[in-house]
């Protein structure tokens, strides 16, 4: 039962994703890792960590991802090797190219993956529904090989040193129909970069209208605070996305992070479920914030608030 | 004989040229008329020709007690009486005379216009000759000590296109005007009496002692006659004049303002009118100006500037960017601008017939400050309709999608879960399940009181405690009742008020759906706007049935002894009357009544009943973003302030539950917290009630002790 | 030009649960349904090109009758025509090829998509529809700048940090829209019930080919140690979560 990995990297880097990867695919058989790069070899080192038995280079035209060039080259891939399982991180980038390359192959597929196991020879892969309230086992009768997209910082990304055989691996390069023009940083304002603060209250789509930011923003100075908030604020316009925590905003681990206000979508969880205190406050019970929080009140967020200002 | 000559010194072409002005004025007059109701009549639709015989009655009883126009100020009442029934009074005398001279004598040879006839008549001229005078001399003195509501500033921050200046002069020569006319009148008697000295004229006192004022001066015989005769066509022509400019002038609001009255809708804002069957977009509410209702363009002629809904208008007085009296204003000034009688002489502000309403100098968001409470329309004493105005202007710009965006994330919310909370349909009956009973489920059996009890109530966390309560007490005293559960939906009161006329006929409709398939003998209402829409605004979509408020509901079962409160409170209570309950409904008694019956004294706020100050909530408010201007006090938090003013009041009761809401919140942001404590009415009933366990727990702070409160 | 806007009608469970006897999936009865909140970004996105361009929005999804709601909502927004594919299949395999039979038909310019639903999360029909086409593809698009005559679009595609990556697209192509691109309009009812009356063009498909995955067994998932739950009055939560922060701070 052999795995293959892509890797995923932006500027040179590595990303952390790929040794998630790494780390949930050594449980289930020997890992291939596939660097897909213009210039791949100074990215070997980053994933050749322990459970990694072969890392494949490929080669392709262009620097940074492009849909296209990742496709044929992971096409050609897992024609060639024929892994059991391929692992992408679910990732916007993998999301351009993973389920195409897994349509045309007539694999098995699932994204969003947060469990993987192996019973006997079948793959069974745990995800979410319903906004993450209740949960599936998927199986894949039928299909030879499976290709998951796993959820990013479920696993812990593989550390400690690797002895995995490096070769290359060649591709017919196609023409690239969507090609990388430039990566262009966020137009951040001169505002606050809220990944070196040290205490964080973040507030979420529950405090209800905007008139309200105004009132977090006061509790946040007084108790020494940076404020942040979660996706939805950034999209309605209400906050820059220099403040915005999760996966397409910023990753950040603060001594403490006071939620008020946050259900908890996975991918606001993923941007700061390692900081270290979390302290959830939230009307609705089954929130899943209260998942990673360490400490939890269900209570109204204006009444904790008003009584937290008279503390500080 | 006691008589006096009729165009004493005039010839023969001097009375032929006094009689062709007469007929100059009145044609001109008459082509101001023809132009106004020519204009009414490029709206959209009639005007109401229902029950004319009870119109005309009630306006008749209206004007002549006027009964709208003392409200709120007897000063002024008494005033506007003087001057209206002096008016009248020398309007019909001359009436009287020329009837007299020009057909009586002539045609039928039958002078009257002599003797006790005419003593009698001078002296009721003179008396009401004199009422008027006294009735412009206060009008004058209350307008030159410059109440607030007379003032014409904006209150939206938009620079008028239509200089305010003209408006203040315009009312000073008004009543100048008049004065002059009054003045003039006397003095013109006052001569000829000096010039003829008949003894018979102490019969009209004021002209008789200013006559012999006259003579003592010396001006009588020739040089009073003189004078009276220069100052006679002064008089006539300043007469002719007015009435002349009368379609033209404030003074139009005479018959405008009648007119008003007479063509108004009686359910005006408590029901408002559907649109016409698939609408296409031009004809869903108001655009542009020739998109309003013929009588809503009367209305905006017999705006006299008065003030009053300016004055009463919460919006107004928070700082919000609405004055009830700009926006009608601003909005005769487009109808007149696009086809009145300035368009026709080409006076400027001009206005293209297809040019929007909203823009210059109407900004969406004055339209979007109203709280649709009715104190404006409550008020005004020319039955202006100022919140189907809104409401129509909303109509338009909810059709084009033009709107803040909280309120549009709410009513697509209202569309996909039917509630404003975006809870599950499930979560309706929540609160129903955690009693100690079952609640019957209408759907399913039949029951004696059918409970639509309301988004508000079932879903938030501080009502459902109220309801859960009321539920108690209605258990308690024994009533059949049950909910719809998951059959209900927001009754759409204020979808409606905020513009959505669609959506809110989706609501009312499979509203009216479910509760048809119900067997029930009445339904109760738990929420003052269920109630309104129900009650006025679904019998037009096929849903017609009995409907109470809870405030009624248990004050029938307390007045049977159903339910009998065992102890005396002895809270001191303030009661706040919420718009659709009172303005709107009407119902002002039963709540205090149940307060007393709770044993609670109660001290009105000076704003009570129908004077009522909106929480802010209604409207639609409640779903969209502050629009208010600076920082003073929101509308709630302004009345907790009137609240807190009165002595020694423990307790805030409140019958609605946006105000359970909004007045929570006052209470604290406005830092009373701990002052003054909130109950909603039904609350009060329960404490005074002893019931099982598990009943008695309001969880809202315990009342503090009835001091005086802390500075 | 012709933009196809792909939607899904989503279902949404409120806090309660309950299974159906097979175990597969929720019982219907708690679930309510509404338009897919990044179908109503991608509508929007449509109708603002049209209204540049000029044009025609024609609106598909993959689904049972009850979908049509989302149909009409969208056409209320002012889309042109709507196609409706009966099918049941909700993996994303089933719906891109029910789809693509369809869309392919239309020979559109662009193909827009929502980048995900939320109720599946999958992120995938997209990018398989386009595979199944043979476009040309660009997913998590928070921009399009559309150059009718070079027959290109020039997107931006946020990445994880907010970056941005600026992809040129070959068209006719399939982008997948991100929430926030622009402010979608609203669909009073008027124009709603009005969409009822426009007629829903319902094509079949042949459900053939291997789903991407089964489900065997659906449950609510165990929620660990969680959260120690601080109770009591705010002012009781204030305090000790004061306490907390001001000891972990120091």
């Amino acid at each position: 039962m052999s795995v293959l990995v892509v890797a995923e990297h932006i500027r040179g880097q590595v990303r952390d994703v790929t040794r998630e990867l790494i780390t949930a695919g050594r449980e289930l058989g020997p890992v291939t890792v596939a660097v897909i790069a213009r210039d791949p070899a100074p990215l070997v080192d980053a994933v050749n960590v322990e459970g990694v038995a072969e890392i494949v280079t490929v080669q392709v035209a262009t620097d940074e991802f492009e849909n296209d060039a990742y496709q044929s080259a992971v096409e050609a891939l897992i024609t060639d090797r024929r892994p059991r399982v391929t692992l992408l991180g679910f990732t916007v980038n993998s999301m351009g190219y993973g389920p195409a390359a897994a349509a045309k192959l007539g694999l098995g597929f699932a994204s969003d993956v947060h469990g993987v196991a192996l019973e006997g020879d079948a793959v069974v892969a745990t995800r979410s529904f319903y906004g993450s309230k209740v949960s599936a086992e998927l199986d894949f009768p039928g299909a030879e090989s499976v290709m998951l997209l796993l959820r990013p910082t479920t696993w812990v990304p593989a550390e400690g040193p690797g002895g995995a055989s490096v070769s290359s691996f060649e591709v017919t390069a196609s023409p690239s129909r969507a090609r990388h023009l430039e990566l262009v940083e966020p137009a951040t304002s001169t505002d606050v970069d809220i990944t070196q603060a040290g205490f964080l209250l973040s507030i979420g789509r529950g405090i209800g209208e905007k008139e309200n930011v105004e009132m977090f923003r006061e509790l946040a100075e007084k108790m020494g605070a940076t404020l942040s908030v979660s996706r939805p604020l950034v999209d309605a316009g209400w906050m820059p996305a220099s403040r915005q925590v999760g996966q397409s905003g910023k990753t950040v681990k603060p001594t403490v992070y006071l939620a008020f206000g946050i259900s908890g979508a996975v991918q606001h969880l993923a941007g700061m479920k390692t900081s270290g205190t979390i302290i959830a406050v939230n009307t609705d019970p089954e929130a899943a914030i209260f998942n990673v929080a360490h400490y939890g009140a269900r209570a109204d967020l204006f009444d904790v608030a008003e009584e937290l200002e008279k503390l500080f | 004989m006691q008589t006096r000559e009729t165009f004493a010194g005039l010839s023969d072409w001097q009375i032929g040229l006094w009689y062709a002005l007469i007929a100059v004025s009145t044609a001109i007059f008459a082509w101001g008329v023809v132009r106004l109701v020519l204009k009414y009549r490029r709206g959209r639709g009639r005007f109401p020709t229902d029950q004319p015989g009870r119109r005309v009655a009630r306006t008749a009883w209206i004007v002549l007690t006027h009964a709208w126009i003392k409200r709120r100020d007897g000063v002024a009442g008494l005033a506007h009486a003087l001057i209206f029934y002096g008016f009248v009074v020398l309007f019909i005398g001359t009436g009287i005379l020329a009837f007299q001279d020009d057909f009586a004598e002539p045609v039928l040879g039958w002078d009257f216009w002599r003797g006790p006839f005419y003593l009698g008549y001078s002296l009721f001229l003179d008396v009401f000759g004199a009422a008027l005078i006294v009735g412009l001399l206060i009008m004058a003195v209350k307008r030159g000590s410059r109440p607030a509501r007379l003032d014409y500033g904006r209150v939206d921050g938009v620079a008028s296109r239509y200089a305010r200046w003209r408006y203040q002069v315009g009312d000073w020569v008004f009543v100048g005007s008049l004065l002059f006319l009054g003045v003039t009148g006397f003095l013109l008697e006052a001569l000829r009496i000096a010039e003829t000295d008949p003894s018979f004229e102490k019969w009209a006192p004021f002209g008789w002692l200013a006559g012999q004022g006259l003579q003592a001066l010396g001006i009588d015989g020739e040089t009073a006659a003189a004078a009276h005769f220069r100052g006679w066509w002064v008089h006539g022509i300043a007469a002719l004049t007015f009435v002349a400019a009368i379609p033209f002038t404030k003074a139009v609001h005479m018959m405008s303002g009648p007119a008003s009255v007479a063509t108004r809708d009686e359910m005006a804002g408590k029901r408002l009118v559907e649109l016409p069957p698939s609408p296409k977009p031009e004809e869903v509410g108001y655009g542009v100006v020739a998109d309003l209702a013929p009588a809503h363009l009367l209305q905006l002629d017999a705006c006299t500037k008065c003030g009053k809904c300016h004055a009463a208008c919460p919006a107004a007085a928070s700082g919000y960017p609405l004055s009830p009296r700009d926006l009608i204003l601003d909005l005769r000034e487009q109808s007149e601008g696009t086809f009145g009688v300035r368009a026709s002489l080409g006076v400027e502000p001009l206005f293209a017939s297809d040019a929007n309403l909203i823009g210059n100098p109407i900004r969406p968001e004055t339209v979007w400050s109203c709280m649709q409470c009715m104190a404006c329309v409550e008020i005004c004493p020319v039955g202006i309709e100022h919140v189907p105005i809104i409401n129509h202007l909303r109509r338009r710009l909810v059709d084009r999608g033009e709107m803040d965006a909280q309120l549009q994330a709410t009513l697509e919310t209202i569309y996909d879960s039917g509630n404003s909370f975006g809870e599950p349909k499930r979560k309706r009956g929540r609160w129903a399940k955690e009693l100690e009973f079952e609640v019957k489920d209408a759907r399913k059996e039949p029951v004696d009181v059918l409970w639509f009890v309301g988004d508000y109530a079932s879903l938030d966390t501080r009502n459902q405690r109220v309801t859960q309560n009321l539920a108690r007490l209605l258990h308690h005293a024994g009533v059949d009742f049950g909910i719809l559960y998951e059959g209900e939906r927001n009754a759409g009161n204020d979808v409606r008020r905020a513009g959505e006329e669609g959506l809110f006929t989706d609501l009312a409709e499979s509203n009216i759906e479910a509760i048809s398939a119900c067997e029930f003998e009445r339904i109760l209402t738990s929420d003052p706007h269920s109630f309104n829409t129900i009650k006025n605004e679904y019998p037009a979509l096929g849903g017609s049935w009995p409907v109470v408020h809870h405030t009624q509901l248990l004050l029938e079962l307390v007045e049977s002894g159903r339910l009998a409160p065992q102890k005396r409170l002895g809270h001191r209570v303030t009661y706040h009357d919420p718009c659709t309950l009172g303005r709107y409904n009407g119902v002002y008694d039963e709540p205090r009544k149940l307060i007393a019956a709770a044993g609670c004294e109660l001290v009105e706020m000076p704003r009570n009943r129908d004077n009522s100050f909106c929480c802010g909530a209604g409207g639609g408010r409640i779903w969209m973003s502050e629009l208010k201007q600076g920082d003073g006090p929101r509308p709630s938090e302004d009345r907790i302030g009137e609240a807190m003013s009165l002595e020694r009041v423990s307790t805030f009761v409140v019958a609605c539950p946006k105000d359970v809401t909004m007045y929570e919140d006052a209470i604290k942001t406005s830092g009373h917290a701990g002052d003054i404590q909130l109950r909603e009415v039904s609350e009060l009933l329960l404490e005074s009630l002893t019931l099982a366990a598990g009943a008695d727990a309001t969880a809202a702070p315990a009342a503090p002790e009835d001091e005086p409160t802390a500075p | 030009m012709r933009i196809v806007v792909c939607i899904k009608q989503v279902l949404v469970l409120g806090d309660e649960v309950e299974f159906q006897d097979d175990g597969l999936d929720v019982d219907p009865d708690y679930l309510d349904s509404a338009l897919n909140e990044w179908d109503s970004f991608a509508t929007e996105e449509a109708l603002q090109l049209r209204e540049r361009l000029g044009g025609e929005v024609v609106l598909v999804t993959c689904g049972a009758r009850e979908s049509e709601a989302a149909l009409r909502r969208c056409l209320a927004m002012g889309a042109d025509r709507a196609i409706r594919v009966e099918a049941t299949g909700r993996d994303p395999f089933t719906v891109a090829r029910a789809l693509a039979e369809v869309v392919r038909a239309e020979s559109p310019d662009l193909v827009f998509c929502g980048v995900q639903s939320s109720d599946a999360v999958q992120a995938a029909t997209g990018t398989v529809l386009a595979e199944l086409l043979g476009l040309p593809r660009a997913a998590v698009v928070t921009r399009v700048g559309y150059d009718e005559d070079a027959r290109k679009v020039v997107v931006d595609r946020e990445l994880e940090g907010g970056l941005l990556d600026r992809v040129e697209v070959d068209t006719p192509a399939v982008l997948t829209i991100q929430t926030g691109i622009n402010e979608p309009r609203y669909a009073n009812l008027r124009a709603i019930k009005q969409a009822e009356q426009v007629e829903v063009d319902v094509r079949s498909a042949a459900d053939d080919g291997m789903p991407a995955y089964r489900v065997r067994r659906m449950f609510v998932p165990e929620r660990g140690e969680g959260a120690e739950m601080i109770d009591g009055s705010p002012a009781e939560i204030a305090g000790r979560i004061a306490a907390i922060v001001k000891e972990r701070l120091g």
